[in-house]
């Protein structure tokens, strides 16, 4: 809201510098944005919070200053003379719904001469942004800023059987509002009415057809309260946001009606001469009562951990316009004034004092809260994936969850949850998938000639379950691009595969103490067949990765191979870890053999694993494939593996009838599966052979 | 075959490898030369890449083969083809000559080699040049702020606390004393799924959600994502990050919110912070403030950053509601409480001197290498 310096100082004298002032008002709760010249004037632009539009006027800035500096309040101006007629008899007012209307003043002016407004109200409605229209609509916005009640002007000659009457609308009925709109307005709009129809949206804005004009000789002058829901209501239903309607729904001052209208009254009279009738109208069917409310000192130290005196306490509430009693040695009761609609608790009391004390004379105290002795392991499981996916070289992104509907589509069939106001189509819907913020990332630095990429993120993925519930869970996403080495002096490039982003999730999933991790070689429906695969653990995916399919790399114009996983983040946070317990290792050299193996092609390592550690065979202390070879020589229906195996004993060294004997074991395990060495027959193992002369633990 | 059995058996006759028929020897020749092709797999590609280790190895490569005494064609030359039986002397002898030929073929005894012989020989490698280095990756930096300012109250006992983005308008609003029929509903942009569900606006809601969970005393942060119907530009994100400190307790006070805050913006902007409080106002606390530091960049002489005023604002905070309270169950003449939210993404851009909050969310690698 933007005030005016001059007009500051009618009601309070503004001490000290404007640095002063505005830190004062800091101070209070009242932030100053600006301060900018306005020809002689100073201009403040204040910010007043929702809950004070007791402050959304000159006074209301005034009173704070005031109860803050010490300083009195000035009364407000009103000086005219009432004319012998009475205003009832030219204009009668009815509240036909007091649940929204529940005051209406009003006063009749006639024989004015509307024209412009002199030179000082133009200037002042003007530095505070407010265009000048003439006398008679100039004072009511005058007044508006002045003291925060809003007014408004009828030409009581387009007041149909002088009555005005505060009604709801009829379903239907239609009001042509100032500024020009035709409106429909319905049964829950407060209206005001003439004997005929709607002359005026309540609160919001006036009718065309009552409007002040040139030609106006007699003027009703409105002052009324209005119920805050409904304005609100109204407002945002007709679209309509005015100063009235800004003020009115946070709570206008009830008792400031009649004083509002006097002012105006007044002022019109001064401006544009006319008669001001005798005595207001005043239909007020229940007079408020503010409640008193109780204010313990007790209370007072628990919320501020301070004593304020007592003296001080009631000196701040009395300079605020509170009524202060004391109520025992050791507490008051106090009633708010009845601009204070935001005072309703004794809490909001104690906000006051300390408010008016100053947030910054108030003690601190650094607080230690007692700790728990449960560990949050969700966090520590976080940062536990993000130090291993670092330390591979990922870096951490965070791409947005709303997502346009097309790339929902693209890679997933969960039902997305719609926004129903979203920015834009292209954010429209909650992801699915983490996928195409991936992508996206990637795309952004290849299209700038980024090409070497490594990314993580771990955020959420939201859909609606089959009961149309909506459901968010945490995901991790990994996406790369370019080389696994790149080139330099000491070594050529080589690009990322297959294996290596099998190497990464591997390294991830062992700390995790899965029951049954299982690879499945089909991938999903957006990467290669071939070059994709996923983890599941008893039934239930875990991760699924590859490479992505052409047409999508297309769809994204990644110009190079894109790899990218999913991973179900939040079973990894809730999944029991691996067991981190010592296992002693032999103090006995270990003896490394290589086997030359010829495969039946249809046998896939894993089962030659599974065949190996299923042996029995407890010298066999790792193994591990070293070279495959495919063609030449061999068949198609086989392949060749050279199989790298460690044996080892904890309590002797082997010797070599020991590890020709270990060495059977395992050739009589893999012939199950028709593997033998090669070149041999397949009924007479030998003993495999040393991997190189260069072995430091042969037997 | 392994090469290792190739030595051996390259010392042996043919005799004495039980290969007496031709059949058995072109078999043997051909599994020769499956090892060859497959050091010649191994070899740097071509004679261009010259010096260094690449042609050290191709060195010992060739050596293995056509070296004068020890190598495996020499060998096999001594000991299979010289002492064969006439009558597979042919057969032996023409596989030999296509294996000696195809090795000269692919060891050439060119420049290249020679010059790595040579430097194998006479010179170190540059030590200068860069290391080979294993990339690292990297933290968000609005990860690395988070982090920071989690551990800083972890270490004052609180807990991280989290919950759901899609949130009802109940926890949202209601809950915190935003009614519907208030204006201060219209403080937030709020994006909707339906008109009873949002995506949370801030991580207030979870402010009940712990309460209705632990009840009190209550000591924990809240970080996590938030959005808003703003329109991105450099200072707003629809989609952002936010910290929600709350603490609920017998004897909880004004003076402790004060000294806590007073005390984490020491530890995270620097011991020589100066803080203020100011009034504020907040559906969801009453006292409410907000929280101003003296500007870190300039020592709040003033400057571009603090608007030369010498003081930015970085959280709101206040004594939790009466109401907010009793939404989660907790009697406010029990307990009392405090509650502060902040903006991480803001503070990273403090942090880090960041004049566009977009750069956080278009993962570009020149932006996220420098944290």
């Amino acid at each position: 809201m933007r005030i005016s310096l001059s007009w500051l100082k009618e009601f309070v004298d503004v001490p000290g510098s404007t640095d002063e002032l505005k830190a004062c008002l800091t101070n209070l709760g009242i932030g100053v944005e600006t301060v900018s010249h306005a020809g002689e004037d100073l201009l403040l632009d204040v910010e007043v919070t929702t809950n004070r539009p007791d402050c959304l006027s000159h006074r209301g800035i005034a009173r704070e200053i005031g109860a803050a500096c010490r300083l009195p309040l000035k009364k407000v101006q009103v000086n005219f003379q009432e004319s012998a007629v009475a205003a009832d008899s030219r204009a009668s007012v009815e509240i036909l719904s007091p649940e929204l209307c529940a005051r209406y003043c009003a006063r009749v002016v006639t024989n004015v001469q509307v024209k412009p407004s002199p030179a000082w109200m133009g200037r002042r409605l003007e530095t505070v942004g407010m265009r000048p229209i003439n006398n008679v609509a100039d004072v009511t916005n005058y007044v508006l800023m002045e003291l925060g009640q809003p007014l408004h002007a009828f030409d009581l000659n387009s007041i149909r059987g002088s009555r005005i009457l505060a009604r709801r609308a009829k379903a239907g009925e239609r009001l042509k509002t100032l500024d020009g709109v035709d409106r429909v307005l319905a049964p829950d709009q407060l209206v005001i009415a003439d004997a005929e129809r709607a002359v005026a949206l309540a609160g919001v804005m006036g009718g065309e057809e009552s409007e002040i004009t040139a030609s106006t000789r007699s003027v009703l002058l409105e002052s009324a309260w209005f119920d805050p829901v409904s304005i609100r209501r109204t407002a945002k239903a007709q679209g309509l946001h005015t100063e009235a309607s800004h003020r009115f729904e946070r709570g206008a001052d009830i008792e400031m009606a009649p004083l509002a209208l006097d002012r105006a009254a007044g002022l019109v009279a001064e401006l544009a001469g006319g008669e001001v009738l005798r005595g207001a109208i005043d239909v007020y069917p229940q007079v408020r009562s503010r409640p008193t409310l109780l204010l313990r000192e007790s209370e007072i130290v628990r919320m501020l951990g301070a004593e304020v005196p007592g003296g001080v306490v009631e000196r701040i509430l009395k300079s605020l316009e509170f009524e202060v009693k004391a109520n025992g040695a050791k507490a008051w009761s106090v009633t708010p004034p009845s601009f204070r609609l935001d005072v309703t608790r004794e809490v909001d009391l104690i906000e006051e004092v300390a408010r008016h004390f100053g947030y910054d004379r108030l003690p601190s105290r650094l607080m230690i809260a007692p700790p728990r002795p449960e560990r949050d392991l969700i966090r520590q499981r976080e940062s536990e994936i993000s130090e291993i996916l670092v330390s591979l070289g990922y870096r951490q992104i965070i791409t947005s969850s709303m997502i346009s509907p097309a790339e929902n589509a693209r890679f997933s069939s969960k039902e997305a949850v719609v926004l129903q106001n979203p920015l834009s189509q292209e954010a429209s819907e909650l992801r699915t998938t983490p996928l195409p913020g991936m992508l996206a990332a990637l795309r952004w630095n290849l299209d700038r000639d980024q090409d070497d990429l490594r990314f993580y993120e771990m955020g959420k993925i939201y859909w609606r379950n089959e009961k149309g519930q909506a459901c968010e869970r945490r995901v991790l996403a990994l996406g790369l691009t370019g080389h696994q080495t790149p080139v330099s002096v000491h070594g050529e490039a080589r690009d990322i595969g297959f294996f290596d982003l099998k190497g990464d999730l591997e390294a991830l999933l062992q700390r995790f103490a899965f029951r049954a991790l299982c690879l499945d070689s089909t991938g999903a429906a957006c990467y290669q067949p071939g070059l994709s695969a996923a983890y599941e653990e008893k039934g239930r995916p875990i991760a699924s990765f590859g490479r992505l399919v052409e047409e999508l790399a297309a769809g994204y114009k990644l110009r190079v191979p894109a790899w990218t996983a999913e991973i179900d983040l939040e079973f990894l946070l809730e999944a029991p870890q691996r067991a981190r317990s010592f296992k002693a290792f032999s103090r006995f050299p270990a003896v490394v053999r290589d086997f030359s193996l010829t495969v039946p092609s249809r046998i896939e390592y894993t089962r030659i694993a599974e065949a190996l550690e299923r042996a029995a065979c407890p010298e066999l202390a790792s193994f591990a494939p070293v070279d495959l070879f495919r063609g030449a020589s061999l068949d198609s229906a086989h392949y060749s593996l050279l199989l790298r195996v460690k044996f080892e004993s904890h309590d002797r060294t082997l010797t070599s009838e020991e590890i020709a004997a270990a060495s059977r074991k395992l050739l009589d395990a893999l012939a199950s599966l028709e593997i033998h060495l090669r070149g041999e027959a397949p009924a007479e193992p030998t003993s495999p052979r040393p991997p190189n002369s260069k072995s430091k633990f042969q037997a | 075959m392994t090469l290792e059995e190739l030595r051996e058996k390259s010392g042996k006759t043919l005799q004495d490898l039980d290969a007496c028929a031709p059949e058995e020897i072109l078999r043997l020749f051909e599994g020769v030369r499956e090892l060859l092709e497959q050091d010649a797999r191994q070899l740097a590609t071509g004679p261009a890449s010259s010096g260094g280790q690449d042609a050290a190895r191709d060195e010992e490569l060739r050596e293995r083969w056509l070296s004068r005494k020890r190598g495996l064609l020499t060998l096999i030359n001594e000991h299979w083809l010289k002492a064969a039986p006439k009558p597979l002397k042919p057969v032996a002898g023409v596989s030999f000559n296509k294996l000696h030929a195809r090795a000269c073929e692919i060891f050439p005894d060119n420049v290249a080699v020679a010059a790595g012989r040579k430097a194998k020989a006479s010179s170190l490698p540059d030590l200068t040049l860069p290391g080979l280095r294993r990339p690292l990756g990297s933290l968000h930096p609005i990860t690395q702020v988070q982090r920071e300012i989690e551990e800083i109250f972890i270490n004052l006992g609180f807990s991280v606390e989290r919950g759901p983005e899609i949130e009802s308008v109940y926890y949202n609003f209601d809950a915190l004393n935003i009614p519907e029929s208030h204006p201060s509903r219209d403080d937030w942009d709020t994006l909707y799924i339906d008109a009873q569900t949002v995506l949370r606006t801030h991580t207030s809601p979870v402010q009940v959600r712990a309460l209705e969970k632990y009840g009190a005393p209550l000591y924990i942060i809240i970080p996590g994502k938030c959005y808003r119907r703003d329109n991105p530009d450099s200072t707003h994100s629809p989609m952002f990050h936010q910290i929600e400190g709350l603490a609920v307790g017998p004897n909880v006070t004004f003076a402790d919110l004060k000294g806590t805050l007073d005390f984490f913006a020491r530890r995270f902007f620097g011991e020589k912070t100066r803080t203020s409080f100011h009034p504020s106002f907040f559906p969801f606390t009453e006292p409410s403030g907000e929280v101003a530091i003296s500007c870190p960049f300039c020592d709040g002489g003033g400057c571009r950053v603090c608007k030369h005023s010498g003081w930015i604002e970085v959280m709101g905070c206040g004594m939790v509601h009466p109401e907010v309270l009793r939404h989660g169950g907790v009697d406010p003449e029990q307990y009392s409480g405090w509650a502060f939210g902040l903006g991480v993404d803001r503070y990273a851009m403090m942090k880090f001197g960041i004049d566009d909050i977009q750069l956080f969310f278009q993962s570009d690698v020149r932006f996220l290498g420098q944290f």
